[in-house]
């Protein structure tokens, strides 16, 4: 059922702003601008500070993820399917400190937080400190789809992993050796907790907009080296680890979980989209408010329900890529931005 | 000098008349008790916390003792804080056993570096500070234990499309003390028979309570997964921020909420100049606010009832 609500004196119907649309795409040219700008998908694997070594994984790893997504939106796929698609590749890949790859708790054991959200009607589906499963942006969805919860904690998500048949994922085939490595590393009395956080994959996560003009975001985690045990950060809690909204666009974050949580980054950033910034100077704007407010550097990638995206970062380095009007972009680097063609696009 | 404000409240729900009197009286003895911290010069934090304590305490509220039991007929208990000065936050989800998920709460934020612990984690670290563990049947009253009994036969989420009519008697508190500082806290038992680990929006930064000395702190109540959507105590701040009153930014939020989600809900709000508000679109919410020396309450739309606050 369609619904109307008025929001900032605009009238808005089934999630887009009407008055909005007409005035900015009038008739064939709007059609033609919107066709050229949609789909896009823009990921991240994560902000922080990469060792060289480890660099190129990131940087393929997220090129592919972006790939993969960009052909399920040319296939007509909705934003929310591209998201999940991108976010479970990356899971997949070992380099991500998400799902295989995940950084270790305390104890030596991998506990995920997931977040997805669909900007057409504001669901969201989040995990929190769930264990032995591949894939906990899946679960995530599976909480939006099938409950009528937002979000799942620990062992309730496990059992109700277990009771739609999600296999099982022994902790030995979630851990790899560089994850065990500066685990280890982190434990030992003279350890330097700045440098072991270094080198560490953040977060994964991305954003879409697809040929309807819907918006969803998706990000997942292992988390923080050697948190607490149940520590949870940012990346399940909505309006933090993620944000998405047909009527003003969707965020995903990395970073120092805590300080983005204080400041709710993602729903902040699209607070000043709502006010008429870009993504771009949105997130800016968002990044610098952590830094100054609470000390805490992270990295974002937003998307605009017109196809305008950002990848935008406060840490020394984000691996992105996004992909639309069938180019890739990517960087890992401040100031980069590299674009190649995609071939096989159709 | 700045003049303190403390308001709470015990939850946004179709109230039964049965409980209304206990839960009025619940929601001024918390404000007088929590109104008393800043009287001698407690921060708002030490303020909220005290006033929730009283709430969590209170087999009344759905919180703490009396909170509602999951589908498997346990108690898991969600609780947040957040100190505006600093943006510094608290939060543990699906904790078991603990009377005072409040106190817990504020212990992460100053006792970890973390910002929120989850289920058995939460617990550990509760026991490694102190917290006494509280067998449940100590949590669990009479009432819930037949409630439970009651809804078993449901599967959870049947209920959904009634969310007004559930149980959604959170609590809450917010603060302004004479330093201009400002703090929240909201916690919960979260909705009856729900999923095991479900978490709703209570211990969710921006969701069910956020606190920033530049606009506010706000507490929230109601459908928990219709304020998670909409990011509603961030949300009242930001129209704060843009320089709405805060009893404009509650309405107005509250509304949208309504209109794009079809969840209703209830809110309590404090600027640090000492404004203050109460609002809610269910058919009740108990609240009470002190302030200049006067204790305001109610629990019906447009009530505001008020006594003399020191007694």
């Amino acid at each position: 059922m369609q619904r109307a609500f008025i929001l900032n004196g605009s009238l808005w119907s089934s999630g887009c702003n009407v008055a909005k649309l007409a005035a900015n795409f009038p008739s064939s040219h709007g059609d033609i601008l919107r066709t050229a700008m949609l789909p896009v998908v823009v990921v991240h694997g994560g902000a922080g500070q990469i060792p060289k070594e480890r660099s190129d994984l990131s940087t393929s790893g997220v090129c592919s993820a972006a790939r993969s997504a960009y052909a399920v939106l040319q296939g007509g796929g909705s934003s929310m399917d591209a998201v999940v698609e991108a976010v479970m590749l990356l899971e997949n890949n070992p380099s991500f400190n998400a799902g295989c790859g995940s950084v270790l708790n305390m104890k030596g054991e991998v506990e995920m937080d997931a977040l997805v959200m669909d900007g057409k009607t504001l669901s969201s589906g989040a995990v929190s400190a769930v264990r032995n499963i591949a894939n906990p942006i899946q679960l995530a969805r599976l909480v939006m789809d099938q409950t009528s919860h937002a979000c799942l904690t620990a062992e309730g998500a496990s059992q109700f992993a277990r009771s739609l048949g999600v296999p099982e994922a022994p902790q030995e085939s979630l851990i790899t050796e560089y994850s065990r490595m500066r685990w280890k590393k982190n434990l030992a009395p003279d350890a330097n907790p700045v440098e072991c956080q270094m080198g560490k994959m953040g977060t994964v996560g991305a954003v879409a907009v697809d040929t309807d003009g819907n918006v969803a975001c998706a990000t997942s985690t292992g988390g923080m080296l050697n948190k607490m045990e149940g520590r949870v950060g940012d990346t399940p809690c909505i309006g933090s680890g993620g944000y998405a909204d047909n009527m003003s666009g969707a965020v995903s974050t990395t970073g120092h979980g805590e300080a983005i949580m204080k400041v709710t980054l993602a729903r902040h950033i699209l607070f000043h989209m709502e006010q008429g910034q870009s993504a771009e100077a949105a997130s800016d704007l968002g990044l610098a408010h952590m830094k100054s407010r609470v000390g805490g550097l992270g990295g974002v990638v937003t998307v605009d329900p017109q196809g305008n995206w950002a990848a935008r970062f406060s840490s020394r380095q984000m691996a992105w890529a996004a992909a639309q009007k069938d180019t890739l972009h990517y960087g890992l680097y401040t100031g980069e931005h590299f674009t190649q063609i995609i071939e096989d696009a159709h | 000098m700045m003049s303190a404000v403390l308001v709470v409240h015990g939850g946004a729900w179709s109230i039964p008349d049965e409980i209304a009197p206990a839960s009025v009286d619940g929601v001024k003895a918390a404000a007088r008790h929590g109104s008393s911290v800043l009287k001698s010069g407690g921060s708002a934090l030490d303020a909220v916390e005290a006033a929730v304590r009283a709430l969590e305490d209170n087999p009344t509220f759905n919180a703490g003792c009396g909170a509602t039991l999951n589908i498997d007929g346990e108690v898991e208990l969600d609780a947040i804080i957040v100190d505006g000065r600093t943006l510094a936050s608290g939060a543990v989800s699906c904790v078991k056993n603990i009377a005072n998920p409040v106190s817990l709460a504020r212990a992460v934020m100053e006792k970890t570096s973390h910002v929120m612990l989850t289920g058995k984690g939460a617990n550990q670290f509760a026991e490694s500070i102190g917290f006494i563990a509280i067998p449940t049947d100590k949590l669990v009253t009479e009432y819930e234990k037949k409630q439970w009994e009651k809804h078993k036969k449901y599967l959870a989420g049947v209920m959904e499309e009634f969310n007004t009519k559930w149980t959604h008697d959170t609590v809450g508190a917010v603060a302004v003390d004479c330093a201009g500082n400002v703090a929240c806290a909201t916690s919960t038992g979260g909705i009856r028979n729900k999923m095991v680990g479900r978490v709703g929006d209570s211990p969710v930064i921006g969701c069910g309570g956020y606190a920033d000395n530049s606009s506010g702190a706000v507490s929230c109540t109601g459908h928990g997964e219709s304020i998670l959507k909409v990011t509603l105590a961030r949300l009242i701040l930001s129209h704060v921020e843009q320089g709405k009153s805060v009893a404009d930014a509650s309405r107005l939020s509250l509304q949208y909420m309504g209109d794009r989600v079809q969840g209703a809900g209830g809110t309590i709000v404090v600027s640090p100049s000492g404004q203050w508000a109460a609002t809610f679109t269910t058919e009740r919410m108990a609240w009470a606010a002190a302030a200049d020396g006067v204790l305001w309450f109610g629990i019906n739309p447009e009530e505001r009832l008020n006594e003399k606050l020191s007694q």
